[in-house]
């Protein structure tokens, strides 16, 4: 990177990682998963009979909010290709507050989903008070569950 | 896999890349969706004909990890392009859900978020380092500083001088012109394929359930399809 001057502006660089569209199999499986496990809410369905862009490219998207931005994750159908496991580890998804964290858990037991307790990644960092826990998705994505300790 | 010089299928092919600007023309959307139209399968893909807004159970995207052949072209990229910050490149670990094998993770940070983003080597019992399939993910999504129409310029501008070449866009997604391109949720993007085809997403001004309402009012989505 070149250093900056005073007659030129500084760089935009990204500020946060904000929304992840994940590849599945399945649209009212993993619709109903992240649904039923996490609240999450419709907010819009861009299809090949609804969008010019997912009529040239084949793919059906749907998006979903946690309650802020107009979406968050978005969940894709690609009705040529088959997707796989074969580009991302995981993701993870940060509990609201200690009592979502709880229950999401709940939820989880009550799904019969297998928990891996503690991160995914066995070098990433867990804060002083911080729990995580990690379930599989209906496509096998690895889906980690990341909150503070109840107060 | 284990071709070096593996494209994943998903990718665009650079000619479509050229044409896809067309997608800001309303003409060429209309003509796209024509079939669906003619035999009323068209249908609104506005988010107010959808579900009510509420706070769900999580708040956002704490970590998003993906394999990558090699960490220090990997994090060049994300340094050069995107700004983020190298935070720590880890000694190999067990892979967590493969046994026998093993991954080496870098953590990127943003500004804004720590450890956003882990790229990850992944090596098989043999030691032989995978090739990224593209097909897990269709894009990850980063914003920008600033969060607004002028910063996404700046930055796929201040990109092309970089030399960065971009997949998709300067678009907005929705139907406003001239950058709307007919998708949902009104953010300004434009994309970027990594060293290993990994689609990244770069944007702006994404409508939220406070301004959706003030954009558009009470009409309907299939009144402005």
């Amino acid at each position: 990177m070149t250093p900056q001057t005073a007659s030129q502006p500084a760089p935009v660089a990204a500020a946060k990682l904000q929304h992840h569209v994940i590849y599945v199999n399945d649209l009212a499986k993993s619709k109903d998963f992240y649904i039923n496990l996490f609240d999450l809410q419709l907010s819009a369905l861009n299809h090949p009979d609804s969008s010019a862009a997912m009529r040239l490219s084949k793919q059906e998207m749907h998006f979903f909010s946690f309650g802020f931005y107009h979406h968050d994750i978005c969940l894709v159908k690609h009705h040529k290709l088959k997707m796989d496991n074969g580009s991302m580890l995981h993701f993870c998804l940060v509990a609201r507050d200690a009592a979502a964290f709880d229950d999401i858990r709940q939820r989880a037991a009550r799904m019969a989903l297998p928990q891996r307790e503690g991160r995914m990644l066995a070098s990433a960092k867990i804060l002083a008070g911080q729990r995580a826990f990690c379930v599989q998705d209906p496509n096998f994505h690895w889906l980690e569950i990341i909150g503070d300790s109840a107060p | 896999m284990t071709t070096a010089t593996f494209v994943p299928p998903n990718v665009l092919p650079s000619l479509l890349q050229k044409f896809a600007v067309l997608l800001r023309r309303k003409w060429f959307r209309e003509l796209v969706l024509v079939v669906p139209t003619i035999t009323r399968r068209r249908f609104s893909n506005k988010t107010e004909d959808y579900g009510v807004f509420k706070p769900s159970l999580a708040s956002g995207i704490g970590q998003v990890s993906i394999y990558v052949q090699n960490i220090a072209r990997s994090r060049a990229w994300y340094e050069q392009l995107a700004g983020l910050r190298h935070g720590r490149t880890c000694e190999p670990e067990p892979h967590p859900a493969k046994d026998g094998w093993q991954i080496r993770c870098c953590y990127m940070s943003a500004p804004e978020h720590e450890e956003c983003l882990v790229l990850i080597e992944e090596r098989d019992p043999a030691g032989n380092i995978t090739i990224p399939s593209g097909m897990s993910f269709f894009h990850t999504a980063f914003e920008l500083q600033g969060n607004r129409l002028e910063d996404v310029i700046t930055f796929a501008t201040q990109a092309k001088q970089a030399g960065f070449s971009r997949n998709y866009g300067v678009v907005r997604h929705n139907g406003e012109p001239p950058l709307g391109d007919g998708e949902t949720g009104g953010n300004i993007a434009c994309y970027f394929y990594d060293p290993d085809y990994n689609n990244v997403e770069f944007f702006g001004a994404m409508d939220t359930i406070e301004n959706y309402g003030a954009r558009y009012g009470a009409t309907k989505g299939s009144a402005r399809v």
